[in-house]
């Protein structure tokens, strides 16, 4: 059961210095696939840019391992490999030579790594454990997040939406997913009650960095989120456009769709990123608590934010959807990872959403201040059920959620999982459509 | 900022395998080669120190030439001993590419060479095996994003007026080794017909980006890319899509026609060769205004008139400059050549 209760009206929070940091770019020179997949999860939790990844597994010369360095430019080098980590070195000692060379970083099992570290002298080599461990993953963590903090007494947003989510966690003793959007990057937190929890930072954005999603994720994966038909060409053009105004706002309905695409594969690309590297996203899709920050929440309609999680995250169970206020919440989490915080404050609950199976038809009864309201949801619906004051939901017959004052209301989603968009324009337009006019997503475009 | 005439450093980043570079202080025109190497072939490993029984560090005192020098099949790499000699060779014709940290040395064969050209006239502040730096006065202009290799040549403007397209039936084999100046647009076809007359770069306000996709491939981003070999050099001074060039920007160029300039990609800037008083500069930036649809970049020049608390279409609320077309958010409108 989900309850949205204990979370209360935002209060003033002090200013921090938060900034996403210097942009950081990573090569990975790993053994073989795991320890690539560990290096991977190591650049994912610091918010660095993954330039090149090698195997010594993956055969190329010396030479061709040396040019692929020397072109990346890379801010950081990670040599994860026990087993054919000397080649690797080899490759770092010609890339860069007597020359300027970045930070280099070998996380290897003890005798590998002593070989590696001493292969590489006058490369000044940092010698880590290997990020198999949690002391060794959170030891390379630090070092490459300290590469991109520009002072001592920043605060690096991805590391303070990390505290913010494990300090919510505990605060309310529930299972929390906390989304952040932003130009340049986006973060997804995980944290369990007890609060163990990761994060997940990539640079890809709605903003500086939106192209990064096109071309990482494939412009028609942008696009068959968009309700209206827009051409390939001239959503490109809108998105390079955005990338190269990185504080532009959307002034047009169909400018805040793409956004809203946009942040909606930003989503999904830091996911598919995780579950790449071996994390298992069903306690993260079934999280009690849906956090929203970043330029999301502050979107003028409440649902808009509630619609791109739901799309992008496809949650599984009966959730409480919250949202940041003006980043209250991101300015707390930077105050909890240096000492204590009060974060419960700084949230708005937005709604309550209950993604069903969509095997059949079932009852549900939402009981605000107004009084009960029955419905009956059909297999592929999308329902919103506005609330006033202290909400209840009820599926058939029996108590799934409570929830204090809600923003928006009771969401119920039988569209099923995951999430399938008809190919067809003709097909896929109508659907859009209709869950955004369930939901009163977007405004009108003017006449 | 738009046109600025002043001192701007250019980094020129090296491949592996330099032979030759510039030093520090020497002075270096635009197209000069500032650096030059070979291109190698698959390296063999060649065993060094163990072959000669010595500790890998006792390698160099050994060695008969030095790491990156060129050698004949045959050459005696290294060798030590009198009466018993043991002597490390060269299998075939290449160059040392490497010493390995135990004692081995990476022979391998070259099978191309590279040039490094300076994109500024100037002089070299600071050279080493990663980069030659090159600091230098010239008229200097801000781009948005850059595409493909550094370009040098002769500007020709081939476009009327500041918001025309380039024409491709206006592109000929005359215009070999030059920098096009288009107006406010140029698509794929005009960039892909100027690359095969042998034109050095194409300057536009726009490009579209599928066209742009389409000449250098689906990993093409708004910031930019650098390529080395042959590939058009596309410059894009205002946006993606559709735009015009501000007056301000467009006139200049008008002046500077037939000057010796220079794409550095990296950096997106045009440099124009010319003297400082050779163009007169009006005293306000111009800006560039991306639509409200985010569709199309408009010129502003001179000073633009804020409008607090504009309800746009789309619900937010934000402060709005006011153009021909209606209020577009003020965070849409950024002064040429800003930091983006």
């Amino acid at each position: 059961m989900t309850s949205a209760t204990g979370i209360v009206a935002p209060v003033e929070v002090d200013q921090s210095a938060i900034t996403i940091g210097t942009p950081v770019r990573l090569a990975l020179l790993a053994g073989d696939d795991a320890e690539l997949a560990m290096a991977r999860r190591v650049a994912l939790a610091s918010c660095a840019d993954v330039v090149l990844s090698l195997r010594a597994s993956g055969g190329g010369s010396l030479l061709e391992r040396a040019a692929a360095l020397r072109d990346a430019r890379a801010d950081a080098v990670l040599i994860a490999a026990g087993s054919g980590g000397d080649d690797l070195a080899e490759a770092v000692r010609l890339a860069y030579g007597d020359a300027a060379h970045p930070l280099i970083l070998v996380a290897a099992p003890d005798r590998a790594r002593e070989r590696q570290v001493a292969a590489l002298a006058g490369f000044d080599p940092q010698g880590v454990a290997p990020g198999t461990t949690d002391y060794g993953r959170d030891a390379l963590v630090a070092r490459v997040r300290a590469l991109r903090r520009p002072s001592g007494d920043a605060y690096l947003r991805d590391e303070s939406i990390e505290a913010a989510a494990r300090a919510l966690a505990i605060a309310t003793a529930r299972s929390l997913v906390l989304v952040d959007v932003e130009s340049e990057a986006t973060t997804l937190a995980f944290s369990a009650a007890d609060g163990t929890s990761f994060a997940a930072s990539a640079h890809v954005g709605i903003g500086a960095n939106a192209d990064r999603v096109v071309a990482r994720a494939g412009l028609d994966r942008v696009r068959r989120w968009v309700p209206r038909a827009v051409d390939g060409p001239a959503l490109l053009d809108r998105v390079f456009n955005r990338a190269r105004w990185p504080q532009a706002v959307p002034g047009t309905p169909l400018a805040l769709a793409i956004e809203m695409a946009i942040a909606r594969e930003c989503i999904a690309y830091v996911l598919a990123q995780l579950e790449a590297t071996g994390v298992d996203l069903a306690p993260l899709r079934a999280a009690k608590t849906i956090v929203c920050t970043g330029t999301p929440a502050g979107w003028p309609r409440p649902q808009q934010c509630v619609m791109t999680v739901l799309d992008a995250l496809a949650p599984t169970a009966v959730h409480a959807i919250v949202r940041d206020n003006g980043d209250a919440l991101v300015r707390a989490g930077a105050r909890a990872s240096r000492g204590s915080a009060d974060v419960l404050t700084t949230v708005r609950p937005v709604a309550i959403v209950a993604a069903m199976p969509p095997r059949r038809s079932f009852d549900v009864t939402v009981t605000d201040a107004s009084g009960a309201v029955d419905t009956r949801v059909t297999r592929g619906a999308l329902v919103l059920v506005p609330t006033h004051g202290a909400v209840e939901l009820r599926v058939n017959g029996t108590l799934e959620a409570t929830a204090s004052e809600l923003e928006l209301g009771v969401i119920i989603d039988a569209r099923g999982r995951p999430l399938v968009l008809p190919a067809r324009d003709a097909e896929r337009l109508p659907a859009l459509a209709r869950w955004t006019t369930a939901l009163s997503v977007l405004p009108q475009d003017p006449v | 900022m738009g046109w600025r005439f002043g001192e701007s450093t250019v980094v020129h980043p090296l491949p592996i395998g330099v032979s030759r570079r510039a030093g520090e202080g020497e002075a270096v025109l635009a197209g000069d080669a500032i650096a030059t190497g070979t291109i190698y072939g698959t390296p063999v490993r060649l065993s060094g120190a163990r072959r000669l029984g010595l500790a890998p560090q006792d390698l160099a005192r050994v060695m008969r030439v030095a790491p990156g020098a060129e050698v004949e099949r045959g050459a005696i790499l290294a060798r030590t001993g009198r009466r018993f000699a043991r002597a490390v060779t060269a299998p075939f014709d290449g160059r040392i590419a490497h010493i390995r940290a135990d004692g081995d040395i990476e022979l391998a064969p070259i099978v191309d060479r590279w040039v490094v050209r300076a994109v500024i006239d100037g002089t070299v502040t600071s050279t080493s095996d990663l980069e030659v730096v090159v600091a230098g006065e010239a008229w200097c202009l801000q781009g948005v994003a850059a595409y493909g290799p550094d370009a040098i040549g002769d500007l020709a403007l081939l476009a009327d007026g500041p918001s025309d397209e380039i024409v491709p039936s206006r592109i000929d084999v005359t215009q070999r080794d030059r920098i096009l100046v288009g107006g406010g647009r140029s698509g794929p076809e005009a960039i892909a017909r100027a690359h095969a007359c042998g034109v050095a770069a194409v300057v536009a306000g726009a490009v579209p980006a599928a066209g742009l996709r389409a000449i250098f491939g689906d990993d093409v981003s708004a910031h930019g890319q650098v390529l080395r070999g042959d590939a058009p050099t596309v410059l894009c001074l205002a946006g993606f899509g559709t735009s015009a060039l501000p007056e301000s920007l467009y006139s200049p160029l008008r002046v500077f026609a037939g000057s010796r300039a220079a794409i550095h990609t990296a950096s997106a800037r045009l440099f124009v060769f010319a003297a400082s008083e050779a163009a007169a500069i009006p005293a306000t930036s111009p800006s560039l205004a991306l639509s409200t649809d985010w569709g199309a970049v408009r010129a502003l020049d001179g000073r633009v008139t804020i409008e607090p608390d504009v309800r746009f279409a789309s619900e937010v609320l934000a402060s709005g400059v006011a153009t021909e077309a209606g209020p577009v958010p003020a965070t849409n409108v950024l002064p040429v050549g800003a930091a983006r």
